[in-house]
C-alpha cells in the first residue's frame, strides 16, 4: 500500500553545473571520480585520506594460537562497541587490501579478548592491523542527517534541500568547505567543536534549529558526515576548477567564438589567416587533449594534490594553533571603554558604520551601493551585500540583540578577529586592531540593544561634515 | 492504574493529581452513561425484536416526562461537573492573579520568558536576584529548548510566541496552554520532584511541529541557581584563560 507517503525519489549526490558544464571525457572522468572515492547516498565510501571519524575499533592481533577462527586482540578503543557481525576489515598483513579484506566477526569474549571469526576466511598473523565496525558513525551520520537536516541541507549538503528554497537566510551550503561562525583564524576550516556547538543551539534568528535532544552519539556523529559533505563537496569544486579552463563546453565554445572572430576580422583586411576549427571540432579536440592529460597522469595528479589540500586544511582546523583565544580578559565594561569603541565603531579604521550604520541598525551606506559579484566585475541585480554563496545579505541590526554565532563576548571577539567566513564582514586581524581596541568594540556592540532608542543620537560622520560646511560664516 | 497517562503516569505537580481526578471522574460518569445507554439500546432492539404479534406496543415517543428526565439528568451531570471543576480552573488560570486569603500578594517565582518560534523554543532568564523585566536586559540569561524551573513552589512563565500559534505542553506536570501571537501569556505551575520532564509544542504549528520538543528541568531552588550562575559565567566567558604558572 503506498497511501500519500511513498518512498519518494532515490537520494543522489547532485553534481555542480560546472561539473555538468565539462566536456563528456572530462565528466565522466569527474563524476567516476567522485563516486569511487565517495561512493553515493545509499553506499557511502569512505576515504582514509581525510581525517574524518569513520567509526570503528582499531585493534591489533595479539595471538593465534587456540581454536581455528578464534584470535586474541588488543584494542585500542571501546570493546563494548563490537556487535556481533560487525564487519572486520583487515588494515594491514596479508589480507589487507584485495577482496579479502573484510570478514564477519561471529562473537567476542571480553574477558579472554577473543574474537571469533566467520568460518572460512583465512588465519591472520601476530601484528596485524584491523578495524571492526569501520564506517559505523559515518552510517550513524547519514541516517541522523537524512532525518533531520536533508530537507534544508540537500542530500548533497547544497543548501537546496526540498525546504531550503523558501528559507531566508538559505540554509548552508557545505561545498564550498567554509562555516561562517567558527573559532579559527579567518583563512582556516571549522572545528568540530564550532559544528557542534551550532548544532546544539541552533543559529537563533534564522531557521536553523537547535537540535540540543538529539544526544550525544548522534550529534558527534553528524558533525563527521557535515565535515564529509563538506570535503566532498570541496573537493568537487576544486578538481573542476583545475578542469574548466580548458575543458568545459562554455570555456571551449568561448575561445572559438573568439578565433572565429578576429578570423573574420583578419580576412576582412585581407590578410593571411587561418580558419579556426568549429564548436564540435573544437570539443573533439578537446577531447584528445584530456585523454593526453589523463595518460600523462595529470588527473591523477590533480586529484591528489586536491586531497591533500583538503586533508591538511582540515587537519589544521584540529590543531590549537589556528584558535582564536583572547590573550588578555575582556576589557572592563565601562562608559569609557564603549566610547572608546563607538569612537573606533565610527572610525575609518574600521568602517563598521558603513555596513552597520551609525547607530547600529544594520542600514549603513553599503546597503545601498550595488556590488560586484566575487572575481568579476559583473554586478548583482540587486542592491546591498551579499555573502558568497551569492545569496543578498544584510549586516546584522546590533540593536537586535540577537547574534547568529553566539552571544559570548569571546564569540563577538572572534567575529571581529576572523570575520564572518564567506561574507563581506571583515577580519580585523590582530595589526589594524590591538586587543583591548577589539575589547572596547565588543563592549559597545554588547551594549547597543539596551541603549534608549533615540534615532539621531550619532550622527554619521558624513552629515557632520556637511552640517558645518553650511553653517553660515558669521 | 495510571499506566495510560504520560511518563510514568503520576503527575509532578501539585494542580496535576486533581487534574488527574477530574479525568477519572469524567471518565467514570461517561462510562457509566456509555454502558447504561448500550444496555437500554440493547434491550430496546431484544425487546422489539422478541416481542409477539398479538402483543400490544409501549409508544414511548413524545412521552413528556422522558423529555423532561433526559433533560435534567444530563443537564445535572453537567452542572455538577462546571461546578466541581471550577476551582482546579480557578488555580489553574485565575488564582495567580488573586490576593492569599490573609491580603498578602501570592508568592510565585516568575521564572522565564519563554518564546516559542518555528521550531525551538527560546528562553530567557533574569540574573540571579533579579526579577523578570518585559524587555531584555544585558544580564539575562539564554537557553534554548531547555526550561529550567525551580521546585517546591509556584513558579511561572511568560509564555510568547515570534510568529504563528503555539501551545506549550508539559504532560508530566499536566500543563499546557496556547501561545498566542501578540500575547505575553502568564503560565504558573510547581514541579514537586526535581528531574527532566518532557516539554512539547501541543498545537500543529507548521511542518516542523514535531520537531519542537524539549526537556523542562525541575532542580531544587539551590541547583536552580547554581545553574543560573553556571550558565551566566558561560555567557559571558571572554575565553581568557591564565596561563599556567
Ligand atoms: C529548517 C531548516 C534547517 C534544518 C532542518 C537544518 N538546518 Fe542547518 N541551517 C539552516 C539555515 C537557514 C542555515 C544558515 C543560517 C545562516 O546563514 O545564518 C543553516 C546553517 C547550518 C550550518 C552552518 C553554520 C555556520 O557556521 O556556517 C551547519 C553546520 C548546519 N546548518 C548543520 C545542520 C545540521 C547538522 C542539521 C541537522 C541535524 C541542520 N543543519 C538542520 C537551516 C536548517
Ligand atoms: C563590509 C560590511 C561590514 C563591515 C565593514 C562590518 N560588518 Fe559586521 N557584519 C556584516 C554582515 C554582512 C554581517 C552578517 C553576516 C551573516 O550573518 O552572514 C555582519 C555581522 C556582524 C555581527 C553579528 C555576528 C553574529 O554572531 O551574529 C557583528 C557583531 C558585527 N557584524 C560587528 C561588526 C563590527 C564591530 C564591525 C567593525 C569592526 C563590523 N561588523 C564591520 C558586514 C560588515
Ligand atoms: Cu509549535
Amino acid at each position: 500500500m503506498n497511501l500519500g507517503c511513498g518512498n519518494g525519489p532515490q537520494a543522489v549526490f547532485k553534481y555542480r553545473p560546472t561539473t555538468d558544464d565539462l566536456i563528456p571525457e572530462a565528466n565522466k572522468a569527474v563524476t567516476k571520480t567522485l563516486t569511487d572515492d565517495f561512493g553515493t547516498p545509499e553506499a557511502l565510501v569512505a576515504w582514509e585520506r581525510f581525517p574524518i571519524n569513520y567509526g570503528g575499533v582499531k585493534g591489533t592481533v595479539a595471538s593465534t594460537e587456540g581454536p581455528s577462527g578464534s584470535i586474541t586482540v588488543a584494542l585500542e578503543g571501546d570493546s563494548s562497541k563490537i556487535s556481533k557481525n560487525a564487519s572486520l576489515l583487515w588494515v594491514s598483513g596479508s589480507q589487507a587490501g584485495g577482496k579479502s579484506a573484510e570478514t564477519n566477526v561471529k562473537g567476542f569474549n571480553v574477558e579472554t579478548k577473543t574474537l571469533q571469526l566467520a568460518s572460512g576466511s583465512s588465519t591472520p598473523s601476530v601484528g596485524d592491523r584491523f578495524v571492526v565496525g569501520f564506517g559505523e558513525d559515518m552510517q550513524l551520520g547519514r541516517v541522523v542527517y537524512m532525518k533531520n537536516c536533508m530537507h534544508c541541507h540537500g542530500v548533497t549538503g547544497d543548501g537546496n534541500g526540498p525546504t531550503g528554497k523558501f528559507l531566508n537566510p538559505r540554509p548552508r551550503d557545505y561545498r564550498n568547505g567554509k562555516f561562517k561562525f567558527t573559532s579559527t583564524q579567518s583563512q582556516e576550516k571549522a572545528t568540530r567543536d564550532d559544528l557542534h556547538r551550532i548544532i546544539q543551539y541552533g543559529i537563533p534568528g534564522t531557521y536553523m534549529p537547535s537540535f540540543l535532544l538529539l544526544g550525544e552519539r548522534e550529534t558527534t556523529a553528524v558533525v563527521e558526515y557535515v565535515r564529509w559533505l563538506a570535503i566532498r563537496g570541496e573537493f568537487e569544486k576544486r578538481f573542476v576548477e583545475e578542469l574548466t579552463n580548458d575543458y568545459s563546453q562554455t570555456a571551449i565554445k568561448d575561445s572559438t567564438d573568439k578565433a572565429e572572430k578576429s578570423y573574420l576580422e583578419k580576412k576582412k583586411n585581407k590578410e593571411e589567416a587561418e580558419k579556426p576549427l568549429n564548436l564540435s571540432k573544437a570539443i573533439k579536440a578537446a577531447g584528445t587533449a584530456f585523454k593526453k592529460y589523463v595518460d600523462d597522469k595529470e588527473l591523477d595528479g590533480a586529484v591528489e594534490e586536491t586531497a591533500n589540500l583538503l586533508a591538511s586544511a582540515w587537519t589544521q582546523a584540529e590543531t590549537p594553533e589556528v584558535l582564536i583565544i583572547p590573550t588578555s580578559q575582556r576589557v572592563e565594561d565601562t562608559l569609557e571603554s564603549r566610547e572608546r569603541g563607538r569612537l573606533l565603531y565610527m572610525s575609518n579604521t574600521t568602517k563598521c558604520y558603513t555596513c552597520h550604520g551609525p547607530t547600529g541598525r544594520g542600514d549603513g551606506a553599503a546597503t545601498e551601493d550595488f556590488w560586484d559579484k566575487p572575481g568579476t566585475s559583473v554586478k548583482y541585480p540587486n542592491r546591498g551585500l551579499h555573502d558568497e554563496w551569492g545569496n543578498p545579505l544584510k549586516p546584522r541590526n546590533l540593536t537586535s540583540g540577537q547574534y547568529r554565532g553566539g552571544r559570548r563576548p569571546l564569540d563577538l571577539f572572534r567575529r571581529i578577529r576572523a570575520g564572518i567566513k564567506g561574507t563581506p564582514m571583515p577580519a580585523f586581524g590582530d595589526t589594524v586592531l590591538k586587543e583591548p581596541q577589539v575589547w572596547d568594540i565588543v563592549n559597545y556592540v554588547m551594549s547597543l540593544p539596551y541603549q534608549p532608542k533615540q534615532p539621531t543620537a550619532v550622527k554619521h560622520p558624513a552629515e557632520v561634515v556637511a552640517n558645518n560646511e553650511e553653517k553660515p560664516a558669521n | 492504574m495510571h499506566w495510560w497517562f504520560p511518563g510514568d503516569g503520576n503527575a509532578y505537580s501539585t494542580l496535576g493529581g486533581k487534574i488527574d481526578d477530574l479525568f477519572y471522574l469524567i471518565l467514570v460518569i461517561v462510562s457509566v452513561t456509555f454502558v447504561g445507554t448500550s444496555a437500554a439500546l440493547g434491550y430496546a432492539l431484544w425487546r422489539g425484536a422478541s416481542i409477539k404479534s398479538d402483543e400490544k406496543v409501549w409508544f414511548s415517543h413524545g412521552s413528556h416526562s422522558l423529555e423532561v428526565i433526559w433533560t435534567i439528568v444530563p443537564s445535572a451531570v453537567l452542572l455538577f461537573i462546571a461546578l466541581y471543576q471550577l476551582d482546579v480552573w480557578a488555580e489553574y488560570r485565575m488564582k495567580g492573579f488573586a490576593k492569599e486569603k490573609d491580603g498578602s500578594p501570592k508568592v510565585i517565582t516568575v521564572v522565564a520568558e519563554v518564546t516559542a518560534r518555528q521550531f525551538e523554543w527560546r528562553i530567557r532568564y533574569p540574573a540571579n536576584g533579579k526579577p523578570l523585566k518585559p524587555t531584555p536586559q544585558p544580564d539575562d540569561i539564554y537557553s534554548v529548548n531547555e526550561l529550567h524551573v525551580p521546585t517546591g513552589g509556584l513558579v511561572s512563565i511568560t509564555l510568547r510566541t515570534d510568529d504563528v500559534q503555539h501551545a506549550f505542553f508539559v504532560p508530566m506536570l499536566r500543563v499546557k496552554q496556547d501561545a498566542v501571537p501578540g500575547k505575553m501569556i502568564p503560565v504558573w505551575f510547581d514541579a514537586t520532584m526535581p528531574g527532566k520532564y518532557e516539554m512539547l509544542c501541543a498545537e500543529l504549528c507548521g511542518w516542523g511541529h514535531y520537531k519542537m520538543k524539549a526537556m523542562l528541568v525541575a532542580q531544587s531552588a539551590d541547583d536552580f541557581e547554581a545553574w543560573k550562575d553556571k550558565a551566566s559565567a558561560e555567557q559571558f566567558d571572554d575565553g581568557y584563560r591564565k596561563p599556567a604558572e
